[in-house]
């Protein structure tokens, strides 16, 4: 494995030599950089800079660069501390440094997702097909976003065409027998402009061991479908009206086969009411559902249907300074919400249930120097079935100097009681019922966050430390009076740690990015180690760029390292003494990825994967699903583009 | 478009889904008539639909008499006086007869019987308790087992979900009388893929009464 690592270091530098346009490539991709706005850290358009809360943000071209099949494998790609892998019955399950798929807030133009399976979304409804950039904040977020951002956000955004026409066609498939086929259309013309994307992806089964927690992940299919238009209907209204379908279908055995199925649309309006002062208000309709398909009868079941109907709002007020009306003093943002969301499931003995949230809050946004800048806010949020309700404050603090940023943070974050955590009634196979629990209180967390961020020529350093305190963490645990496993809440837990993160980028096409996280979890009063978040986890991005007369070429090795995690485990669900220290162990993948873009908008893309072919000796839920090295090849060709060239001929 | 009517179209969709749409793409699970749920035009053998879900009840299948009858285990419930086989979940016992597995897939085809090795039942034992399960072990209690004939369906408790594995082969179950029965399991669970739903073939190829 080092041989091979030394060989590729030393083809990269080799390529590293001066070439032509790289410099000018190095100073385009500073200025996106400096230029860039980010919106989740404040719900208002910020220069990622100057923004007081540390954002990543994973852009086009980095999407582009890791050749990622899906969020899940971009976001471990990408960022440290964040691994994906399988719960029971091969689900999907995330771990973001010790927080779950249920405190981990997913938005796609700002909005949530409707259902869950095993408390994680369906992460493959999310199309990297049309993303323009993901914005990251780690760290509870509740202050502005509410329930489910204990632990952070992701907030997917997609593009709106600017071109009179674009047309992407693509096609991509792997040695492990995974197709991925895409089209995307985007149209501006006067007012109108409209982007429709359709996705079309399958796998067949991969058979890992015979034995093993993990034995043979299963075959599967999925369609996506979304329609975004945008209306600007005068030079102060604009409409966005949106629509989606999603469909997946999981080949569990020959005689039947899960389904999921999502449906959604939207309407937003956005005001500019002058006076620096604009207004959103927004309606969003998503319905997810899951039905079990029988092979032989042709039956298709529905047993899961949750449906989330969110009315938003949200006005925007800059204040301007007396001295200078050029620049702000502050902006003050209001925001209200109101969801209904129902839920029936296989896992509910009486049918259905409906709840209904409502929140309000404020931010203020104040920059009383040119060096200073401190945002404060306050959101109330309260859930009728849960009779929850919660005060979420925060505040960010920002200093800049020449080439530093210091930032430091407190924010509060809550996740309120499900539906499925109230009233869960599911009998696990004759093995034991697992109850919901009424009674259950919100989880609450407190995140305290300091970072220092030194920028300088070709270099960028970021060291971040955290500490969160989580309260009243919702978990299962076994009941002895109902001889059953009821959802209960946690006694106080500390996740403390640190980010590390270094980048470079030289004017000869090089780019290198050193991420590493540190991640501790422990009870307050000392305990089990019941968290199998591994401690150590690091990635390693390095990427050349080369132009030539005949297109341009790309090489990125990504990396990550994560380290073994010991923790103990129950061995027996109604004795809660007896546990046994179990150790998964640490692994480390690495990708290459050759891509080249001819002239006439066709790219070709060949990667390998886990490219020091690594397969664990055992496959627990949390190993890799990998059997070794794999190749993966795609072609991708931009329609519009070979007009363009047509014209310029 | 006009501008009021853009904005009340969320309402309108709001108030027309409230608890979703759509619901015409599915099925309504299977109905299940249980018992004696077809009979061949001659008479000699049918399809049994037996609700084996339950670890702690036989079902007692009486084929000349066209009876079914149950009893619960742990409430000590006996047998009773007639029956040919019995099955508790996916496990099956005979009234004092024997069982043979055939290589044959269909219970209407000709059946050349010679070769077949046909054996009683067994002492062993029956699961009646799966609630300590993720504690390594079953709750199980004494009872005969026809080993041939419980090997219809394979189940693999080792992994979760568990793998079950039909055999899919025609068993010819020779009652005390001699009468010689073949069985063919077809489904261990319903339509709607609810499991213990037992769904079976019969067919009396030589009747001795």
């Amino acid at each position: 494995m080092k041989r091979t690592l030394l060989a590729l270091l030393t083809l990269l530098s080799a390529l590293s030599l001066p070439a032509q346009n790289t410099t000018a490539d190095t100073l385009q991709a500073k200025s996106r950089l400096l230029n860039m706005v980010v919106v989740t850290a404040t719900r208002t358009p910020k220069l990622i800079m100057e923004v007081p809360v540390v954002t990543r943000v994973i852009t086009e071209q980095d999407i582009k660069a890791a050749d990622a099949s899906s969020v899940q494998e971009l976001l471990q790609t990408e960022l440290p501390g964040i691994e994906f892998s399988y719960a029971m019955n091969q689900q999907v399950s995330l771990n973001m440094q010790g927080f779950g798929g249920n405190s981990v807030l997913f938005l796609v133009d700002g909005e949530r997702l409707a259902g869950e399976t095993l408390d994680n979304i369906d992460y493959s409804r999310l199309s990297l097909d049309a993303v323009q950039r993901i914005e990251i904040i780690k760290g509870a977020a509740s202050s502005l976003y509410g329930s489910n951002a204990v632990g952070g956000v992701v907030n997917i955004i997609t593009h709106t065409p600017e071109k009179p026409w674009s047309l992407n066609l693509g096609a991509r498939t792997s040695s492990l027998g995974e197709g991925h086929y895409n089209g995307t259309l985007g149209i501006a013309n006067g007012r109108w402009n409209s982007l429709s994307e359709l996705q079309l992806k399958h796998a067949d089964a991969v058979h890992l061991a015979d034995t093993g927690d993990l034995r043979t992940i299963f075959a599967h299919r999925s369609f996506n479908a979304k329609e975004k238009v945008r209306f600007k209907a005068s030079d102060r209204l604009v409409f966005t009206g949106r629509a989606g379908y999603f469909f997946r279908q999981r080949e569990k055995s020959t005689e039947a086969s899960d389904r999921y199925r999502d449906f959604s649309a939207g309407i937003k309006g956005d005001l500019d009411l002058g006076t620096e002062s604009d207004l959103m208000m927004s309606y969003a309709f998503d319905q997810y559902d899951k039905s079990d398909y029988a092979t032989a009868s042709g039956l298709d079941v529905r047993n899961y249907s949750n449906v989330q109907h969110t009315f938003r709002s949200l006005f925007n007020h800059s204040f301007l300074s007396p001295s200078d009306t050029s620049s702000t003093l502050g902006t003050l943002t209001l925001g209200g919400d109101v969801m209904r969301d129902y839920l029936m499931s296989y896992q509910f003995t009486d049918g259905s249930h409906t709840q209904y949230t409502a929140d309000a809050f404020a931010q203020w946004d104040w920059q009383p120097t040119s060096r200073l800048n401190i945002v404060a806010a306050l959101r109330y949020d309260y859930y009728s079935e849960a009779s929850a309700s919660h005060l979420s404050p925060k505040i960010n603090l920002l200093y800049r100097c020449s080439k530093t940023n210091l930032r430091a943070s407190y924010a509060n974050g809550f996740r309120a009681p499900t539906l499925k955590e109230m009233y869960m009634n599911f009998d696990m196979a004759n093995i034991f019922i697992i109850y919901g629990n009424p009674d259950l209180r919100p989880e609450v967390s407190d995140n305290f966050n300091a970072s220092v961020e030194w920028s300088h020529s070709h270099y960028n350093l970021t060291c971040m430390a955290f500490l969160n305190h989580v309260s009243n963490r919702i978990t299962t645990f076994w009941n002895q009076e109902r001889n059953g496993m009821l959802y209960s809440n946690m006694r106080p837990l500390n996740i403390t740690g640190l980010d590390l993160s270094a980048s470079a980028r030289w004017d000869n096409g090089l780019g290198v990015r050193l991420s590493y996280i540190f991640s501790h979890e422990s009870l307050t009063d000392g305990g089990m180690r019941a968290s199998s978040t591994r401690p150590h986890s690091a990635t390693l991005h390095i990427d050349y760029a080369r132009q030539w007369s005949w297109g341009r070429t790309t090489l990125a090795l990504n990396g990550r390292v994560l380290s073994a995690v010991t923790c103990d485990e129950y061995t027996s669900y109604s004795n809660p003494t007896q546990t046994e220290e179990i150790t998964y162990p640490g692994y480390t993948l690495w990708r290459l990825t050759l891509g080249h873009r001819f002239d006439g908008g066709w790219a070709l893309t060949v990667t390998v994967d886990n490219l020091f072919d690594y397969r664990p000796d055992y496959y627990y839920n949390n190993s890799p699903a990998t059997i070794g090295r794999t190749l993966s090849v795609g072609l991708s060709l931009d329609v519009d583009q070979c007009f363009d060239d047509g014209k310029e001929k | 478009m006009k501008l009021k009517q853009l904005i009340l179209l969320p309402a309108l969709l709001a108030l027309v889904s409230c608890d979703g749409l759509f619901g015409g793409l599915y099925d309504e699970p299977a109905e299940n008539p249980f018992g004696f749920v077809q009979r061949d035009d001659d008479g000699r053998g049918g399809t049994l639909r037996i609700d084996a879900t339950s670890y702690t009840r036989w079902t007692y299948i009486d084929l000349q008499h066209r009876h079914i009858d149950t009893a619960n285990i742990t409430l000590g419930q006996e047998a009773p006086p007639e029956w040919d086989f019995a099955i508790h979940h996916y496990d099956v016992k005979t009234h004092d007869g024997t069982a043979a597995e055939s290589p044959f897939d269909n219970v209407d085809m000709a059946m050349e019987l010679e070769g077949l090795v046909f054996v009683a039942d067994a002492d062993s034992q029956v699961v009646i308790d799966m609630s300590t399960m993720m504690e390594g072990y079953l709750g199980y209690t004494p009872s005969p087992v026809n080993p041939v004939l419980s090997r219809w369906l394979d189940v693999d408790l080792s992994t979760m979900p568990p793998i079950y594995t039909p055999s899919n082969k025609v068993y010819l179950l020779r009652l005390s009388d001699g009468t010689l029965v073949a069985l063919q399991f077809t489904a261990y669970m319903d339509e709607s893929l609810l499991k213990g739903i037992v769904t079976l073939r019969y067919r009396i190829i030589n009747d001795q009464t």
